[in-house]
């Protein structure tokens, strides 16, 4: 305890050094933004922003990214509430009781309870990593190939099960990411493989061209050249504040929302959506006049917001202690830690101090800045919702472009990046989850690394898998999950998951 | 043909493809796995899933349903970020966005010819001023050094 207060200082000291705090500012700022806008996801985001904090050290960077992830948490309620379109997905379910509380002229507590519910999940989901991460870190240490390969292919394998619809699909999508993944030298023999000669590929295929293609222009593929004009509600900073008997009933489903979200971000998958459909049923289930859910419930804006917040603070547990991202959003943090030279595992913590604390204090900064920044600020993040798409297409392509350039300054991962776009494009048509993808091209190496060094080790025998008990259990939490996710398909019956992404289709 | 049938089809295609491409990697053993190992795999398993959906897709919606409204410009974006790959090391970047961004507002979204000019020099410019002068991030500049 004495040592994490003696870290926790130290943190502080380095998110309160001005630069550190305008960095969170700015990450902040950017990341509301890009939560508003749609089309341009907090993914998308951040690996187009990813080179401008080549400039920056690491902890700087790693504030200012970090505060573009939670910040789109964030800004995604805004258009949610305000206009039934949802700025990211995992806003998607506040757009039923915060879109019906507008038309009742009652936008302004929703907003405020969703920026307060936020703030509250934030914070304590930082105490939560500030707490798990150390010792989970600790833990892995002991960790070995087997270990490794074992608790990789169960993250994988989990995230096909949470991230809903078809799990055959899901499975290929891995499948194909880590395909992709093989693209390069060998690490263990030096042996070109699948690059045709061209050299830029030796080092692989990055992760912020698949990233950026899959998300940023794949999406303006499928959705340039609708004209749809929007009706903007602006509401003003006097209506904002909630009744009491508002703020009473959003105070247990924002706690629920906050315990539920972080432990949901925790395991591999879209935890930040599913964690707003599994806040929202649960409100729904505890409250005595469920029938006002759908009409204007309050409980239905904070449980769910609450749960989006704390899910995004959850998913950095896994990836600052064991240096496994659990969905693509982590994915691209840890390959822009990876660009500043720091390699994320169990020895992170221990090694980068002033880096882990540093962003654990200005995760509490940011999450107060961001409280302090919505609610005023809401009527000129809205505005932004005025500019036309058709203005905004061509200004999202170049910033795809100038980002994926500036990491290597390659032409090659432009390519990449376009040949990705089409591919995510054509994917999104045949209804196929592409998050998959990113997190099977992050994991490739190191899953094929330890797969490789575990054989040597064992003299090829493949039951060193399960006689190293560690092991034994991801790979049986791994066949629990197969076997959970083939059970609609034998027993034809509808799962959650299918469950979830009609609800998903519907809203 | 269903979206499912047909999207199995050319996954297990990929696989075959893998497979074939693979032959020039070792494969090593069980105890020493090569660097064709691991794809050889991941190739097996892309075809079984792949005819999973082939099998199992007769119920998706037909390939045909699908709406392709928004292909022309689809083509044209991809088409720009084809020219940036191909020509921005080449003519550098501030040429290159003039003649994207020009394209895209001026001949794909038919702006006024001010609104054109003045969104297309202010972001080509803009944008070159805030990354490579101000963040320091090296843009090309082709072969004049603009």
């Amino acid at each position: 305890m004495e040592a994490t207060v003696q870290n926790l200082i130290l943190g502080f000291s380095t998110a309160f050094a001005p630069g550190n705090i305008f960095y969170a500012l700015i990450g902040c700022l950017i990341g509301t933004m890009v939560g508003v806008l749609p089309g341009v996801g907090p993914l998308a985001g951040i690996s187009m922003l990813l080179p401008t904090t080549f400039g920056l050290d690491a902890t700087s960077a790693i504030i200012l990214l970090a505060g573009i992830y939670y910040g789109a948490m964030y800004g995604g309620s805004t258009t949610s509430i305000l206009m039934r379109i949802p700025g990211e997905a995992a806003s998607v379910i506040t757009c039923i009781d915060g879109y019906a509380m507008s038309q009742k002229g009652r936008a302004g507590p929703a907003l405020a309870i969703a920026a307060i519910g936020s703030y509250i999940a934030g914070t304590l989901s930082v105490v939560g990593l500030m707490f798990l991460a150390p010792p989970l870190a600790k833990f892995a240490l002991g960790f070995g190939p087997p270990e490794y390969f074992s608790l990789l292919l169960c993250g994988l394998i989990v995230l096909s099960y949470m991230t809903g619809g078809s799990i055959v699909k899901n499975f290929t999508m891995i499948v194909l990411g880590l395909l992709f993944g093989m693209v390069g030298i060998d690490q263990m023999s030096g042996y070109f493989r699948f690059s045709y000669g061209l050299v830029a590929l030796g080092d692989g295929i990055g992760i912020v061209p698949v990233a950026v293609g899959l998300f940023g222009i794949s999406e303006i593929l499928a959705t340039a050249g609708q004209s749809k004009k929007r009706e903007v509600i602006k509401p003003h900073l006097r209506d904002l504040l909630p009744s009491r008997q508002e703020l009473k009933d959003s105070l247990k489903p924002i706690g629920r929302g906050t315990l539920l979200g972080f432990l949901i971000g925790i395991i591999p998958g879209s935890a930040h959506i599913i964690s707003t459909f599994v806040s929202y049923a649960m409100e729904r289930k505890l409250s005595k006049h469920p029938e006002r859910f759908g009409k204007g419930a309050i409980e239905g804006v904070a449980g769910p917001e609450s749960a989006n917040n704390a899910a995004s603070t959850g998913a950095l547990v896994p990836m600052l202690a064991l240096g496994v991202p659990t969905g693509p959003i982590p994915a691209v943090l840890l390959a822009a830690l990876m660009v500043h030279g720091i390699n994320p595992g169990p020895l992170f913590i221990k090694e980068q101090p002033v880096v882990f604390w540093g962003l654990i204090a200005s995760m509490y900064v940011g999450n107060m800045v961001l409280l302090l920044l919505n609610l005023p600020m809401v009527g000129l993040f809205v505005n932004f919702l005025r500019v036309p798409y058709r203005i905004l297409y061509p200004t999202i392509l170049m910033f795809c472009i100038v980002g994926v350039y500036a990491v290597n300054s390659s032409v090659v991962d432009v390519g990449i990046m376009s040949v990705m776009g089409v591919i995510g494009y054509l994917l999104r048509k045949c209804d196929f989850e592409i998050a998959p993808i990113v997190l099977g091209v992050v994991l490739a190496p190191i899953i094929e690394f330890s797969f490789r060094q575990a054989l040597a080790m064992s003299n090829g025998a493949y039951l060193i898998f399960i006689q190293r008990p560690i092991s034994a259990v991801f790979l049986g939490v791994a066949l629990v999950m197969i076997f959970l996710g083939i059970k609609p398909l034998i027993w034809k019956k509808k799962d959650w998951r299918e469950r979830l992404s009609e609800a998903e289709k519907s809203t | 043909m269903t979206i499912d049938r047909l999207s199995g089809a050319v996954l297990v295609l990929l696989g075959l493809f893998v497979v074939w491409e693979r032959r020039v990697l070792p494969l090593g053993n069980h105890s020493q796995p090569g660097p064709g190992y691991f794809p050889l795999l991941l190739a097996i398993l892309l075809i079984i899933l792949g005819t999973l959906l082939v099998l199992r897709g007769g119920l998706s919606s037909s390939f045909r349903s699908l709406s392709w409204s928004e292909a022309p410009h689809a083509i044209a974006i991809l088409g720009c970020s084809v020219f940036a790959t191909l020509f921005m090391e080449r003519i550098g970047y501030r040429i290159s966005f003039l003649i994207i961004m020009g394209f895209l507002f001026g001949v794909m979204e038919r702006l006024r010819l001010w609104q054109a000019l003045t969104l297309t020099l202010g972001f080509s410019f803009g944008t070159f001023y805030l990354f490579d002068t101000l963040l320091r991030v090296p843009l090309p500049r082709g072969g004049w050094g603009f």
